[in-house]
């Protein structure tokens, strides 16, 4: 049972890239030399996966091993990377948490941003800790009832949520989230079919 | 001894290497020399935790170090720790748990109860991965033994304890299997728990609740046990409610396996009313198996009609 991050995006409804507001990661089961890739890696779906969450909406993209979970409210998004075994409904009381959070925190400052926040908040490393056990999660759902109101969409794969037409290997050739080393390594290991851990 | 070292960290399964470290380490034999090898084999099993040759050294080296020195506590632990920390990184991996397995030799009863209590929440957290919920049986099983040897004036109090921990650990499985749905694992784990107390713990309990003091309040009795198991596969058959996200299916077909599993293991002696239970009990096994998973229906027709065959 792992979360392994935790952002908050702010989700343009002009469709332009998602700014990072907030992250939360913990890469420590990584080995040493690949956790800043796997850092990129991980922005780069959030930022893809943001991009494509409308509004209301609640979505759950399956890869490998791991679920991506993703929430906007209102143009603010919240995403957290779980793996597999992470029930999902406690995964999306634990988004819904820190979303209230923010915007108590926050208010509306974040309708402004422009840059991507690379200030650690320290409610979400600590959320990110706490929250690894889900009957922690499961406390929240006491208090939540909207939760079961809304559809939760799941896809099976990360090519679900594109447009048609989009390949995901043109997204990772232009983003400017992945270092040239990041990029070479998805190439390398879609050549060789291997497991790419996060991507 | 750097060649061999060399060698072993390009290769990590070079047997020949290992060995021939054995050979020069056997003629020396002092606890420094044991703890080197113990480094170095951590070592290789942070980058290949399933390593097999790697975890068989480290046997051999405890062993050595059972015969000389005395620290074999202080090691024991630190090496149930080492196995958490690599289980953590390499999911399922057997050969870690088997390693752990083997240490509970080692251990005494107050280390076994502590493993134990360090181990539950851990196991908590991983519940898919059968190998950490084995290691409990083991633990388990070898504080049954324990129970088994010591027939003297304690034993009604050990006794007691042991049935404790029983029921405390048959009921956190109940808990996991209700909030985690679909897990063969928790399922399986159950079957082990409720086979020893049914067939080791009851007639025990007869005996000593007849000779031991009226607080030792122990309420064991087959009838109700079956009747709980019943009800708790029934209510997790029964509840298909959000069947995207949560395998509901699976939680079905493992409860009626369960159940169906579970009345093989019911000696014939325990009495008629329960066999007239559970043949109830196995007709509605047999409805709720055939709904969950009709492409297996002659499987279950087969094993149920082996089962009520005289």
């Amino acid at each position: 049972m792992k979360i392994t991050a935790l952002l908050v995006l702010k989700c343009n409804p002009d469709g332009s890239d998602p700014v990072v507001l907030a992250t939360a990661m913990d890469v420590s089961h990584f080995g040493y030399f690949q956790r800043s890739s796997v850092k990129e890696f991980i922005l780069f779906v959030a930022r893809t996966v943001g991009k494509r969450t409308p509004p209301g909406q609640r979505q759950s993209v399956q890869h490998e091993e791991y679920k991506v979970h993703s929430y906007n409210r209102n143009g603010l998004c919240v995403m957290g990377f779980m793996d597999d075994h992470y029930p999902v409904r406690s995964s999306f009381s634990l988004l819904n948490q820190v979303l209230d959070e923010y915007q108590k925190n926050f208010g509306e400052s974040w309708r402004t941003a422009q840059a991507d926040n690379m200030q650690p908040w320290p409610y979400l490393n600590e959320a990110l800790n706490k929250y690894q056990d889900p009957a922690e999660a499961d406390k929240l759902l006491k208090i939540q009832r909207e939760l079961d109101e809304t559809k939760i969409i799941l896809h099976k794969t990360i090519d679900s949520v594109l447009a048609r037409g989009e390949k995901l290997d043109s997204l990772v050739e232009k983003s400017s989230d992945l270092s040239a080393a990041s990029q070479m390594f998805y190439k390398q290991a879609k050549k060789t079919n291997q497991c790419c851990t996060i991507l | 001894m750097i060649h061999s070292k060399a060698l072993l960290l390009l290769s990590c399964d070079f047997a020949t290497a290992w060995n021939s470290r054995k050979l020069i380490v056997s003629n020396k034999r002092l606890l420094p020399i044991l703890m080197d090898e113990l480094h170095l084999s951590a070592l290789v099993l942070s980058y290949s935790p399933k390593s097999e040759q790697a975890w068989s050294h480290r046997r051999w080296v405890i062993n050595m170090i059972a015969r000389n020195c005395s620290t074999l506590q202080w090691i024991i632990e630190r090496e149930s720790e080492l196995v958490e920390k690599i289980a953590e990184r390499s999911k399922m991996n057997y050969r870690a748990w088997n390693h752990r397995c083997w240490l509970v030799s080692f251990m005494t009863r107050e280390q076994v109860l502590d493993e134990l209590k360090k181990s539950r929440n851990w196991s908590g957290l991983h519940v898919a991965d059968n190998s950490c919920f084995h290691y409990r049986r083991r633990l388990m099983l070898r504080n049954l033994e324990g129970f088994c040897y010591t027939q003297d004036n304690n034993s009604s109090g050990y006794f007691v304890e042991t049935y404790q921990i029983w029921k405390e650990e048959l009921d956190w499985n109940e808990s996991l299997i209700k909030q985690y749905v679909g897990r063969e694992a928790l399922w399986l784990h159950r079957r082990f728990l409720s086979m020893y107390l049914i067939k080791h713990m009851a007639t025990h309990l007869l005996a000593v609740s007849c000779q031991s003091k009226p607080k030792a309040s122990v309420d064991i009795d087959i009838d109700s046990l079956m009747d709980h198991e019943l009800c708790l596969v029934h209510s997790c058959s029964t509840t298909i409610a959000d069947a995207n996200f949560e395998d509901f299916q699976a939680q079905a077909i493992h409860s009626a396996a369960y159940m169906l599993w579970l009345t093989k293991q019911i000696p014939e002696y325990q009495g008629i009313d329960i066999q007239e239970k559970l043949r109830a009990g196995v007709g509605d096994v047999t409805r709720m198996l055939k709904r969950s998973c009709p492409d297996r229906s002659s499987l279950w027709d087969y094993l149920v009609g082996y089962h009520s065959e005289p």
